[in-house]
């Protein structure tokens, strides 16, 4: 009896949003839009082991290497399921280091330098893993996984390597996937359509007083981008955590992090004597209900999206007053769907539509900045594969314009913030000046 | 402030309104999910509480100060209840 073919599994709205970005960043930078986690391992991980692990997940989770394509040349994108087995499986990389190289600090340079690579979706090269062992692992591993972005989103992320852990350990099959836990939508395509030219006319709004990025206007710049990570010790980030709860509400920390990244973003601006104009940025929003385990593959969030004049800049509390304010007000007009929705239309435009229609409002930029706030890090769990976790954050790449990112996370403990930024956006100066900006905002002290 | 059928907002109704939002609308939960459970173990975010303010805003015509959301008030829907409830008595 013939096989039935696979079906294709349709990218989502918001996973083509993402997609447009690649294209944005394959047009004018020569790399792919990526995005990367990384763990600090205590010694115990076995390289080895894990490459076979993923092997194995591979064979029966098609999507890791699955080709993307529009069936016919004009449908919505798919992961082509069937022709999964054609592409190569999952690369993972091992290399080794000698103890010193541990004790620098940071994450080694070749992470970086993965997030300047081009990939190829269409052939299925959608995530890779890059293990650094020093001393052979027994003085610790650093664990990169990198992934064409769409494929996963930053919470996605961590769910994957949960499940791999479980996998793993034998707590789950490899063909177990959680159950999905998205929030429904309840909207007919006419109230879907509404929403996505509401959200039109809010980007329209924006641009009466276009940001203006630190990168300035785009220019077509080969993309090297640096990480830098700050770990803050388990005082610091008790006190940063106590401040963004009194100061942003309970459960909105992340405004607190979004007012301190804007205000370290405009001291920049005050030490070179230019005005941004204004401050653009989108906050993602989590669709998945909290606490639950699935959804890891695919993107599950809207963005929330705030304009802020460089007067509110002035004082933090001022600051955060405004950025509550415009978060309720947003919520309330229904622009959590509305983002939801317009990313809808993304299935079907071409995919330079959403960068050329951001780059035509905002007078070339795309945003002021990149964010993002993921809360506790791999809440709760010790290990992976039976490797202590040591530290982990997230480190997505950033488009040469606006050229700068931040993104937050705590694990047990330790706030880690960590700055993408393009290379020779910030001068030295200004880097200092960020980095003073930011701790003295987060700590609560003078800068 | 009254309800649709012109009654007062007891604090009973406002727990039962409040449980009967985030269980059918807001929140992935079982059986085993009860008005004195724990909103944050059960799920509950920031966008989840807001649309929950904005479900509550519509049924009572208050908006509850979000500066009032705090550990103790988010610990299940009776406690989110008692503190609509002397938002309403106040307003």
């Amino acid at each position: 009896m013939p096989r039935s073919p696979t079906p294709d599994l349709p990218l989502s709205g918001a996973d083509c949003f993402l997609r447009a970005f690649d294209s944005e960043v394959r047009r004018t930078a020569g790399a792919s839009h990526l995005a990367q986690l990384v763990l600090r391992l205590g010694p115990g991980f076995d390289a080895g082991a894990f490459a076979k692990l993923l092997a194995e997940v591979a064979e029966v989770q098609p999507i890791l290497r699955a080709p993307i394509g529009r069936p016919w040349g004009i449908l919505p994108p798919v992961y082509r399921i069937g022709k999964a087995s054609e592409a190569a499986p999952p690369r993972v990389e091992i290399r080794d280091a000698p103890r010193q190289a541990l004790d620098s600090g940071g994450a080694p340079p070749l992470f970086a330098e993965r997030l300047n690579e081009r990939v190829d979706a269409r052939r299925g090269q959608l995530v890779r893993f890059d293990v650094v062992r020093y001393e052979a692992g027994t003085a610790g591993s650093d664990l990169a996984l990198t992934w064409f972005h769409p494929l996963f989103d930053g919470s996605g992320s961590e769910r994957f390597l949960r499940w791999l852990d479980e996998v793993a350990r034998g707590a789950r099959a490899a063909t177990d996937l959680p159950p999905s836990a998205e929030r429904p939508v309840r909207a007919d395509a006419r109230t879907r359509g509404e929403q996505a030219m509401r959200w039109r006319g809010r980007m329209h709004g924006f641009g009466a007083r276009a940001p203006r990025s630190l990168a300035g206007p785009l220019a077509r710049t080969p993309q090297r981008l640096e990480v830098e990570v700050t770990s803050f010790s388990r005082e610091d980030t008790a006190r940063i955590v106590d401040r963004a709860r009194k100061q942003a509400g309970f459960l909105t920390p992340m405004l607190f992090y979004l007012a301190a990244s804007i205000r370290a973003h405009h001291a920049v601006y005050q030490l070179r004597g230019t005005d941004p104009q204004s401050f653009v940025v989108p906050l993602p929003v989590n669709l998945r209900t909290k606490g639950s385990g699935g959804d890891l593959f695919g993107t599950h969030v809207s963005l929330l999206w705030f304009q802020v004049f460089p007067d509110a800049c002035a004082d933090l509390d001022a600051l955060l007053t405004e950025l509550k304010a415009q978060r309720l007000a947003s919520i309330k007009e229904g622009m959590v769907e509305a983002g939801s929705a317009a990313m809808d239309y993304a299935r079907w435009l071409p995919q330079r539509f959403y960068a050329g229609m951001a780059r035509r409002e905002f007078a070339g930029e795309l945003c002021s900045f990149f964010f993002g706030f993921t809360d506790e890090f791999l809440a709760g769990m010790d290990t992976f594969l039976g490797a202590p976790i040591l530290n982990g954050f997230h480190s997505p790449s950033v488009p040469p314009s606006p050229g700068s990112a931040t993104i937050f996370s705590i694990r047990e403990g330790r706030l880690n913030a960590t700055h993408v930024r393009q290379a020779g956006v910030f001068s030295g100066f200004e880097l200092v000046r960020f980095q003073q900006r930011l701790r003295a905002d987060l700590v609560g002290e003078d800068a | 402030m009254r309800n649709s059928d012109g009654m007062e907002w007891t604090r009973e109704a406002l727990t039962e309104r409040v449980y009967r939002i985030l269980r059918e609308d807001l929140l992935s939960v079982g059986d085993e999910f009860t008005p004195t459970s724990s909103l944050i173990d059960a799920g509950l975010d920031s966008l989840a509480v807001t649309q929950l303010l904005l479900a509550i805003e519509e049924s009572t015509g208050v908006w509850v100060d979000e500066s009032l959301l705090t550990e103790e008030t988010l610990a299940s829907a009776e406690s989110l209840a008692a503190c609509v409830h002397a938002q309403i008595a106040h307003a």
